[in-house]
């Protein structure tokens, strides 16, 4: 094999991508269709809660795409899928690939490869020796994984390198089945998984698939909801965008390094990083790029892991103020209006709950960043935030505040009727658990197949 | 003097992961890119965001396509109770007054 051609479909299942530039893409003859749909950028919610941030719709009609697309042109597909992507959220997915395959009428067999990190597996893991180190150096992080670490979270997911994916393939290459489903794994893996089975330098594979992952973003004009197609051979690879809207750039393609990334030469990996300092991009026609010249630098192999905790339940109330003497006091007084809350709630110990005020209009969008430290505006939205270690105290402690704050009797006070205004009735709102990662960390493995566990499933069942 | 984001034609922030804060800016021309380079230390972030320079990562400069990243440990992580960004999408503030 001299040359592979993979063609990443969209930045994430379910948020759409026109169905044209996979036509388009098609003409091209891709060897696989890769796309993923995992990610933590969401935050920690659906992790814990084992909800998607994508909806069945969107899911549907970008897998049914892919799914008929793979199977008319007898080639692979590869897609990660389920959001936070542990078993649970994989499973609302196999609900949905159950219904196009029964509306398209076609048998589908894949290979699903688990993204969940079995907790007594990972306890074993660690106490036999094996390190896991955070990946960023705060307080809140055990500096090495405790297993105590491994109790307390609801569930863990790694994301899984190409290893799991390549032996998955084999399957594909027997005639056994016509796809691969992934739980949570690495973005860049799920692109690299097929040029690296047959062998393509590491860097070229790493690099082109650091630019594809995020699909068309890496095009001029860039977007989330399309995808972008690569080339690769033994010396250098292409980058082009099907939709005949977009085109590679240089720029465009250079500067995708930086996106979401914290350093923009460097892109960790499993099994070592990818430096793109020495990097050449040429342009190579109007619409596309050739990219050579990067460094892959081996390293001990490490998966990274993700978990979260239930750290209490959440209730806000929305509300405003359009009074001058109000915003200009203001901070005075939430404070007092917070001792006096404490003061009526004494049966309730201080560290079971969490009150938090939003003040949009004064620093709500920027918090502790905010430049501007007098500002005067002519009227504020407040958003009272209360996490607490039930829903019931939440609940309470919210709605005291609430009721507190609109009657406060502050000093200057004209407005005493009321202190704020509330758009909704009822004007507190019950938004349920709330966790937080506690599990960022990197586990050394010497198998990288380990700990992901794959089976065979047939479609529809 | 010109204001860095009337010149910029990216002026971007988002996670880097929860705990980091990374901010993105693009020139059109070197000119403007030179003086953002020329301007742009630890010691000006750390004021700008009212924060303690060793929680500045890193300043990266990238000539070749006329960017720059700055990448800074959150003191609320995106994951915190207190966030006000989960996306850290509109963390750019500061940089909206910044003359070069």
């Amino acid at each position: 094999m001299n040359e592979v051609r993979v063609y990443d479909v969209t930045t994430q299942i379910g948020y759409g991508f026109p169905s044209q530039s996979l036509e388009v893409a098609l003409r091209w003859e891709p060897h696989v269709l890769v796309a993923q749909g995992t990610s933590t950028d969401a935050g920690p919610y659906y992790l814990g809660a084992g909800t998607s941030y994508t909806e069945v719709e969107g899911v549907k009609r970008d897998l049914k795409l892919i799914i008929k697309a793979a199977k008319e042109c007898g080639i692979p597909f590869i897609c990660s899928v389920g959001g936070a992507g542990a078993d649970v959220h994989v499973e609302q997915v196999f609900n949905i690939i159950n219904m196009i395959t029964k509306e398209l009428g076609l048998k589908l067999r894949l290979a699903f490869i688990s993204g969940e990190i079995d907790k007594e597996w990972l306890k074993k893991k660690l106490l036999s020796g094996s390190k896991a180190r955070r990946l960023v150096d705060i307080r809140r992080l055990s500096e090495h994984l405790t297993v105590r670490d491994v109790d307390e979270s609801v569930r863990i997911v790694a994301q899984m390198g190409p290893e799991p994916i390549i032996k998955a393939l084999d399957l594909y290459f027997k005639g056994l089945i016509d796809g691969i489903i992934t739980g949570r794994s690495l973005d860049v893996g799920i692109v690299a998984a097929y040029p690296l089975k047959f062998g393509f330098p590491k860097n070229l594979v790493y690099h082109m698939s650091k630019i594809l992952e995020c699909g068309a973003l890496a095009a001029e004009p860039g977007s989330s909801s399309d995808g972008i197609f690569g080339i690769l051979n033994k010396d250098y690879f292409l980058v082009r965008p099907p939709n005949p809207r977009r085109r590679c750039t240089v720029t465009s393609v250079a500067a995708h390094s930086f996106y979401e990334r914290d350093n923009p030469y460097m892109e960790r990996l499993p099994e070592g990083y990818l430096d793109v300092t020495t990097a050449n991009y040429v342009q190579y026609d109007e619409r596309t790029v050739m990219v050579s010249g990067s460094r892959f630098v081996p390293q001990p192999y490490t998966i990274k892991l993700e978990g979260v905790r239930l750290i209490g339940f959440r209730t806000i109330s929305i509300a405003g103020s359009r009074d001058p003497i109000f915003i200009g006091k203001i901070n005075q007084i939430l404070e007092e209006v917070v001792e006096v809350v404490k003061d009526r709630m004494k049966h309730i110990p201080e560290d079971e709950y969490v009150i938090n005020f939003r003040v949009y209009g004064i620093n709500g969008v920027m918090g502790v960043y905010e430049p501007l430290k007098n500002p005067q505006p002519h009227e504020v939205g407040i958003i009272i935030d209360v996490v607490a270690r039930t829903q019931e105290i939440a609940n309470s402690i919210c709605a005291l505040v609430r009721a507190t704050l609109l009657h406060h009797g502050f000093e200057g006070r004209k407005t005493t009727a009321g202190n704020i205004a509330f758009p909704f009735s009822p004007s507190d709102f019950p938004v349920g658990p709330v966790y937080e990662f506690n599990i960022w960390h990197t586990l050394e493995l010497e198998d990288p197949v380990e700990p992901f566990k794959m089976r065979v499933m047939e479609f529809p069942r | 003097m010109v204001k860095l984001y009337d010149v910029a034609k990216v002026v971007r922030t988002k996670n880097a992961g929860p705990f980091k804060l990374t901010i993105d800016i693009f020139f059109k021309d070197v000119e403007s890119y030179m003086k953002a380079k020329n301007k742009l230390s630890r010691e000006l972030i750390a004021k700008l965001y009212s924060i303690s320079e060793d929680l500045i990562e890193g300043i990266y400069f990238v000539d070749n396509v006329l960017g720059i990243k700055i990448t800074i440990i959150k003191e609320i992580p995106s994951d915190d109770v207190r966030t006000s960004d989960v996306y850290a999408a509109q963390q750019h503030g500061p940089l909206i007054y910044l003359d070069i």
